[in-house]
């Protein structure tokens, strides 16, 4: 019987959607379901992690776990999973479960696998699915360890509407603090803006833009869709773009409904973070962009011109 | 400060990779040093640069490694370490580490500086299964560095709340993203002087350990099949009138694709 781990996904106090699809998938998957949440004052979401789906609640609550260290956030998945006796130990996709899901497995001896897409059991044996070399192969994985940990791609699992779980805590004593890599400021991502991961709609803006007027230009359209607004490695190197907004294939990977790629031109690594949206429409002024090899959709045209008529057109559309 | 950078060669993302029977078709394939250990070894070269840091790359792989070698010797690195075994074809990230760990016990490393993942796999594990291996501390996703004294290293690493700043006591691992640096172009002199550059090229057995030994008996997963990637089609593109072609495309995205 598997017995599957999930570490739960918490921002800013709020428990983000992966979690319920993660334990969607591990019921679906016949398994035995825990989370482990780790953080500072989240004892409040212990009835919200039981309706994701769970049925134990690893809780690691301290203040010294309020922001991320990758060394005691490990001790805790380690702590719960032992205690547990977690076969599979699931990491939804964030920068957080990239740096922490090989530390726990090199503590538990076992496999890890980065970004899986899906995961089968055939009896013992574990199988993961998995994309590589900037999405254009996919990997499947024959798990030889009793054990997997794996980061799932964002958006691979589904939640189900109909899930339950049972609230049954278990509070996991403090781990002790990584004296030799002490975080002595965090430079906050700007609040209230809407997280890519979540968002519905996404608007991307690239060097097409050219500068500040351009990319006001876009988020424009973004604000108008109420679409989370990301960028492409050339504005985010320019300066001009967060790094977090950098959606590529070390940055964030997306799976919207739409995508927008304004002023893109397509480069392996951007798609590699975008490709698996369900609708791309791209603008662009060159029609042998790559971009539009990938686009369902696809305006030739300066974006300073179409643009407007974007939110002209959707502006009709909605009312 | 000693640092070790390790470089891998990977196949170049840019070109078309085909599957068949289960694995990919070598034929046209063409390989390259991999990207975010390009952007290691531009910041390895500049510490050596501001901060005197003596350097050393590693890397695994087979004899056409060398050519890697020689571009990071241009960059400015100063030795570097072959690890040429056949037997390592077959490995994983821990295989890999066990590796590095070996390597890296017989230098007095005070830094080890790897990409954040390799092109080819995207794993992005190696490094930071060989830190925990070695007990040193890690921050992966790294774009900044710098130097606070013998013993310590200040970082900026993209984290999911924001940017994070931390100090790391050495020895120590960090992961870099291209975020860090763009790679310089090796100038001429530097490719000509690389060109002559002695690179220590030894088997698993050179460096004193077996196959055995880094576990790849012992592999705790395998890639049981490649399988092709699902590429998108092109879809519809429309050239013309601006006004036009914008407001046959929304009509689309809301009676066609119905997103909107």
């Amino acid at each position: 019987m598997a017995k599957v781990l999930v570490i739960a996904d918490i921002k800013q106090g709020v428990l983000k959607g992966s979690t319920a699809e993660l334990l969607s998938k591990a019921k679906a998957i016949g398994a035995e379901t825990a989370v482990v949440a780790i953080g500072s004052n989240i004892e409040s979401l212990t009835s919200e992690l039981a309706n994701a789906g769970s049925d134990t609640q690893y809780i690691a609550d301290d203040p010294s776990l309020e922001l991320f260290s990758a060394g005691p956030f490990a001790s805790c998945v380690v702590d719960a999973a032992k205690q547990f006796e977690a076969n599979m130990i699931w990491f939804g996709f964030s920068e957080g479960g990239k740096a922490v899901a090989p530390r726990v497995a090199a503590q538990l001896s076992c496999a890890c696998a980065t970004e899986i897409t899906d995961v089968t059991l055939s009896g013992e044996q574990i199988e993961v699915v998995r994309p590589a070399t900037a999405n254009k192969v996919i990997q499947r994985i024959k798990i030889n360890s009793d054990k997997v940990v794996a980061v799932v791609r964002a958006g691979a699992f589904e939640a189900s509407p109909d899930i339950t779980g049972t609230q049954n805590v278990v509070k996991l004593s403090s781990p002790a603090p990584d004296l030799k890599a002490v975080i002595k400021e965090l430079i906050s991502d700007a609040s209230g803006e809407i997280d890519l991961a979540d968002a519905d709609i996404v608007i991307s803006v690239g060097r097409g833009a050219k500068d500040q007027a351009g990319i006001d230009l876009v988020k424009e359209l973004a604000d108008d869709l109420a679409a989370g607004f990301g960028s492409s490695r050339a504005m985010v190197d320019g300066g001009l773009m967060a790094h977090n907004k950098q959606v590529g294939q070390t940055g964030k990977i997306v799976a919207p409904t739409l995508y927008m790629a304004i002023g893109i031109s397509g480069a392996i690594q951007h798609l590699a973070g975008m490709n698996g949206s369900k609708t791309i429409l791209a603008v662009n002024k060159d029609p042998e962009a790559p971009i539009f090899n990938v686009a369902d959709y696809g305006i030739v045209g300066d974006l300073f011109e179409v643009v407007p008529i974007l939110r002209e057109e959707i502006k009709k559309l909605r009312s | 400060m000693k640092i070790l950078t390790t470089v891998k060669k990977v196949v170049d993302v840019e070109l078309n990779i085909h599957v068949e029977n289960g694995a990919i078709v070598e034929d046209g394939l063409q390989y390259v040093i991999n990207a975010w250990d390009e952007n290691a070894v531009e910041a390895t070269v500049q510490l050596k640069e501001n901060n005197g840091a003596q350097t050393t790359l590693v890397t695994i792989g087979g004899p056409d490694n060398t050519d890697i070698i020689r571009r990071c010797y241009a960059m400015g690195i100063e030795d570097a370490i072959h690890i040429d075994d056949s037997s390592l074809e077959k490995a994983d990230s821990y295989v890999y580490a066990n590796v590095l760990q070996k390597v890296y016990e017989q230098g007095e490393y005070d830094l080890i500086i790897t990409g954040k993942q390799a092109q080819d796999t995207d794993n992005g594990q190696t490094g930071i299964i060989l830190a925990q291996n070695l007990d040193i501390p890690c921050v992966s996703n790294v774009v900044a560095m710098e130097v606070l004294d013998d013993q310590h290293i200040k970082v900026s690493r993209l984290g999911d709340a924001g940017t994070e700043i931390i100090e790391l006591e050495l020895p120590a691992l960090v992961t870099v993203t291209d975020s860090i640096n763009e790679p310089r172009l090796p100038a001429m002199r530097g490719i000509m002087m690389a060109k002559k550059k002695k690179i220590n090229v030894m088997d698993l057995a050179g460096l004193g350990t077996s196959f055995e030994e880094v576990g790849g008996n012992d592999l705790k997963s395998e890639i049981a099949e490649y399988m092709t990637s699902e590429t998108r089609q092109a879809g519809q593109k429309f050239e013309g009138d601006a006004a036009q072609i914008t407001a046959q495309v929304v009509n689309l995205l809301a009676t066609e694709a119905k997103v909107l």
